[in-house]
């Protein structure tokens, strides 16, 4: 029997890249593609699919909450994360958020197929940055240095990252709550929740939380070409 | 007798460039000769290689797509630009057009739009459409 995978990036042109590299492996096929990490969160409950690998910065509904939601519906979801950032914080959420493989979008062409192998055979897979990390927190008994410390925020339910994602997406609270099936009503008092809890007085705030803390990306303007890694598309 | 494009590829993210062959194979008279990895590898192959056609990023490490258009048509004037960029922007597509590319794609749309794009500036015809339909030909 073939190996079922879901492809879900908001870029077709990233996820004819990623179906066309995986489809060479006459033993996989992608049961489905989705453009967003709520519509991989959907097409997972019905296709039942293997493996799923999800892109990090994704509209609507991020790739790491999309993890977290998958795998509390069934923990034997086993989830690829792609990111074009291996920072810390990224990868200590998305091993907390339940995924079993972390793949830099950078190498996906390098990594990714023996990414999904490794997840094949019930194995775990990351890139040695990843890999170091994993390791120095075990040596360290969970343990960070100060430097890798991110700062201790208010914990915010799930569906409150998912509000909080739209809101900085630009969404109206009749948008969210339509997006979300909630009334208005409840949309507003989830946002007052959200400002009370991380002490926030503006939209303007929230953006910025919602980018450091990884709950969207942003794209980067022409002229940066010293960064490393350009954002993928 | 039909005869053959040949295309650069230029974009710093594998994936992305396993993308656009993957479109571009649906014409046979297209062949993709080369890949560069950024705007200096671009420069190079092309000066080496006299593509009828490169396909450009913009943001890319090194040089960025921009710069390496006005080189790569100073020096091989013949040679076509088409660039696929994420950047949905009049004023990007103004400035890609004034460094001398024939065509302009966004990367979102590219499944829609790189065969048409493709089609049109490998016969030396300016092909330019935006994401939010501010779409024109210039």
């Amino acid at each position: 029997m073939k190996l079922r995978i879901l492809v879900a990036d908001d870029h077709e042109l990233v996820r004819r890249g990623l179906c066309t590299l995986l489809q060479a492996h006459e033993d996989w096929e992608i049961c489905g593609e989705a453009v967003d990490g709520r519509e991989a969160v959907e097409k997972a409950k019905q296709l039942k699919p293997d493996v799923i690998i999800l892109d990090v910065g994704m509209p609507n509904l991020n790739g790491l909450d999309a993890t977290r939601q998958l795998c509390r519906q069934n923990a034997h979801y086993k989830v690829i994360v792609l990111t074009i950032t291996d920072t810390d914080q990224v990868i200590r959420e998305a091993l907390d958020a339940g995924a079993r493989g972390f793949v830099l979008k950078s190498d996906a062409a390098r990594d990714l197929v023996a990414a999904v192998e490794a997840l094949q055979r019930n194995r775990m897979f990351f890139t040695p940055r990843v890999n170091d990390m994993v390791l120095a927190g075990f040596l360290d008994k969970g343990q960070t240095t100060s430097t890798n410390m991110v700062p201790e925020l208010p914990k915010l339910t799930p569906r409150e990252r998912e509000v909080v994602q739209l809101i900085a997406e630009g969404k109206s609270s009749k948008e969210v709550a339509s997006l979300l099936n909630l009334s208005t009503k409840t949309a507003e008092t989830h946002r007052s929740n959200i400002m009370r809890k991380l002490g926030l007085h503006s939209i303007r705030d929230l953006v910025v939380y919602a980018i450091k803390n990884n709950i969207i990306q942003v794209q980067l303007p022409v002229g940066t070409e010293t960064r490393p890694q350009s954002p993928i598309v | 007798m039909t005869m053959t494009v040949r295309i650069l590829v230029a974009d710093d993210h594998p994936i992305v460039r396993h993308g656009l062959k993957t479109l571009l194979v649906g014409d046979p008279t297209w062949e993709v000769i080369a890949e560069a990895e950024d705007g200096v590898e671009a420069v190079e192959k092309a000066s080496r290689l006299h593509p009828d056609l490169i396909i450009l990023d913009v943001t890319m490490p090194r040089m960025n797509g921009l710069e390496a258009c006005r080189r790569i048509r100073k020096s091989v004037p013949e040679c076509e630009v088409l660039i696929v960029t994420q950047h949905d922007s009049p004023q990007m597509m103004r400035e890609a057009l004034d460094a001398g590319a024939r065509g302009y794609v966004v990367k979102s749309n590219a499944a829609r739009d790189l065969l048409a794009a493709v089609a049109a500036v490998s016969q030396h015809k300016t092909f330019t459409i935006l994401d939010h339909r501010a779409a024109s030909k210039v």
